[in-house]
């Protein structure tokens, strides 16, 4: 063995001890030991922000989502029950390793950031957020849509496995709700496919503008 | 060096390579393609804006800045190849019309990239060209793009910042933005003639060099990036297999690499401006490694905008780098004592749906005029043209394309710029190619 193969074959070693690196800013997706604030930090926050506010729309928001709705959404990922093009994209490689206690501690994680202060988008005008906040709090009685605060709550802040919706990016929204209306990628939101049924296009795209503006409520 | 130190030091080179490669083969059998998919399991497009290879995303930015470590080891390897047809307007007896109105396979590519620890990844390209070597019709094996890095991230609800180090061999190779040299244009052939007979520097020393680079992404805001270039042999000359000795350009001593960009993402929007410079000492005889150099040093500035927003995918990139090429005390190089080249590229995309793509690029090179240095008629190396292209990807590993590259101007003339009546509209090129990947 000449003395460049033992250089290299050291430079390996080093290479290999260099595996020593820390949990806490592992970006290992099949390993449980990793603390779930590290996982956000370095996988989720590349999409959905650092501190869980999502620049581009093409992701949502997850700060102040409440924590059995993000991780039903994770564990369907995990399923492949959930199958929407976004979905399946990019999330059911991430989910693929997920243990149940990362899915809730990411959940867990995420539900105690302070929500989006709204509007980052300016989706909307004024009158398209008009209309869509009527939608909202009263729904369309001539074509039987409810009004969606009865289940995302009057400030659209959420409730269990109703997501928070305030602040949410618009165009996340209206994919969601065509998504809803007419796939069947979501199946744990079929409630949501009879109460789309009725929506048009303009209709969600008024109620998202709206939505996206809706700051969070000082609790 | 000997012949028998150089397969010495050859063979150390491919014994680290094996040894990587153990490191990385430690991992379990998966389902996706290729290995960086299969590492993180997402699409092709959550990291190629528009699934077009090999423009990044904002995400694969990140995915690249972080060392390729995101995700789950998996199988490393990956293979690519591309089959083409060239059909130029008025084939002459150059070389490069060699394979006109010819369907061929044109080259092979041999992937090793992931993540190997927590910090360490690679992207590590060997590629077999079936019509190279000294002849020009060989088919060869040979080093092409390599990245090995070491990264780590400290990042906070407030705060973000990646830190890390490349060994490579092209400088801009360890780029992110697709207007950086190494990226901006993807032209998988040699034939036809596809660009301009002179370029910088910056874009003519992949495979050729080492380099080792350092840089840093603060708050996703400033990148800055020091790097220094060597002669890619000794025991780095596996970043350079596959080029003879006599067809590698010899670096002289260190050669500094500096790159820093602002970048900033709001909404669907991202955008980068940025700013480069190479300095390289070049002996003027690849077979002689004394005596004095010819000094090059290029100045780059770039930008890039992207729109991505599902199903659309808008880019734009742009570049320009001045060059000086100095003769310092080397003789017979050049007539006059300096002369500077330019070259400025401008690049738009638009993709629908990851599957529909069209593409306009504008490339302007201008330089002054030396009878010694461009042996054309004119002196010159002035060639200006357009090069539109259209493109469909059925599946993200598949790439059905066809480019046409229209003259101007070349070699310093629109007509007769060899002056034996060869207008440079005859060297337009239409290019059809089927590009795939395992």
């Amino acid at each position: 063995m000449n003395q460049h193969t033992i250089r290299l074959m050291g430079l390996s070693v080093a290479l290999a001890l260099s595996a020593c690196s820390s949990p806490e800013r592992s970006r290992e997706l099949n390993d449980a030991s990793i603390p779930v604030h590290a996982t956000a930090q370095q996988v989720c926050a590349n999409c959905h922000g650092a501190a869980g506010v999502a620049t581009s729309p093409n992701f949502p928001n997850l700060a102040g989502q409440t924590q059995p709705y993000i991780e039903k959404q994770l564990t369907a990922f995990r399923s492949h029950a959930r199958s929407d093009p976004e979905g399946y994209e990019y999330m059911w490689g991430l989910s693929a390793h997920l243990t149940d206690a990362q899915i809730s501690g990411l959940a867990s994680y995420y539900a105690q950031l302070p929500p989006s202060t709204g509007n980052k988008d300016h989706f909307g005008t004024a009158v398209m957020r008009s209309q869509g906040q009527q939608i909202f709090e009263q729904g369309i009685a001539a074509t039987g849509v409810p009004a969606c605060a009865a289940c995302h709550g009057a400030h659209a802040e959420g409730n269990d496995l109703f997501p928070r919706l305030a602040g949410q990016h618009a165009d996340y929204l209206v994919k969601q709700l065509k998504v809803f209306q007419s796939t069947d990628q979501r199946p744990d939101g079929v409630a949501m496919k009879a109460v789309t049924h009725n929506l048009t296009e303009e209709n969600m795209m008024n109620v998202a503008a709206y939505l996206e503006t809706v700051a969070p409520i000082v609790k | 060096m000997n012949n028998k130190t150089y397969k010495s030091v050859v063979r150390s080179g491919w014994i680290v390579m094996l040894i990587l490669g153990i490191n990385i083969l430690t991992a379990q059998l998966a389902h996706a393609i290729p290995a960086y998919a299969r590492q993180t399991g997402q699409n092709c497009q959550a990291c190629h804006a528009g699934g077009q290879f090999p423009e990044l995303t904002p995400y694969g930015r990140l995915f690249k800045l972080s060392g390729y470590t995101l995700g789950t080891r998996d199988i490393p390897i990956s293979v690519m190849g591309v089959a083409s047809l060239s059909k130029s307007l008025h084939p002459d007896s150059d070389p490069e019309f060699a394979k006109d109105s010819n369907l061929i396979f044109q080259t092979g590519s041999v992937f090793l990239g992931g993540k190997i620890t927590d910090n360490l990844g690679i992207f590590a390209q060997a590629t077999y060209n079936n019509y190279d070597g000294d002849s020009g019709y060989q088919g060869v094996w040979g080093s092409d793009n390599f990245d090995l890095r070491y990264a780590d991230r400290f990042i906070s609800p407030t705060s973000d910042v990646i830190f890390g180090v490349s060994l490579n061999n092209n400088p801009t190779v360890t780029d992110v933005w697709n207007s950086a040299p190494a990226w901006i244009i993807y032209a998988p052939t040699q034939f036809g003639v596809t660009g301009p007979d002179a370029s910088p520097i910056v874009d003519n020393l992949g495979a050729q060099v080492a380099g080792v680079n350092a840089y840093v992404m603060w708050n996703n805001f400033l990148y800055a990036e020091i790097g220094d270039y060597k002669t890619a042999n000794g025991v780095f000359s596996f970043l350079s297999q596959g080029t003879s000795d006599i067809n590698q350009t010899k670096l002289s001593g260190n050669n500094p690499y500096l790159r820093m960009a602002l970048t900033h993402e709001w909404g669907a929007n991202n955008v980068m401006v940025g700013m480069f410079g190479l300095n390289a000492n070049i002996f003027p005889d690849n077979t002689v490694q004394s005596g004095p150099t010819i000094q090059y040093r290029d100045r780059g500035v770039d930008a890039q905008y992207q729109y991505l927003l599902d199903p659309q995918t808008v880019s734009a990139q742009f570049s320009y780098v001045r060059e000086t090429i100095n003769n310092g005390a080397a003789t017979q190089i050049a007539t006059n004592p300096t002369n500077t080249l330019n070259s400025l590229r401008l690049k738009g995309t638009y993709v629908y749906q990851a599957k529909y793509g069209t593409s306009l690029s504008y490339f302007s090179t201008t330089g002054t005029a030396d009878p010694t240095l461009y042996s054309s008629a004119n002196a010159s190396p002035d060639t200006q043209g357009w090069t539109p292209e259209i493109f469909y990807i059925p599946i993200q590993n598949i790439r059905v394309g066809l480019q046409y590259y229209a003259y101007q101007k070349f070699d310093g003339a629109s007509t007769n710029y060899d002056g034996n009546g060869r207008n440079a509209k005859d060297n337009n090129t239409a290019f059809l190619y089927v590009w795939g990947a395992y």
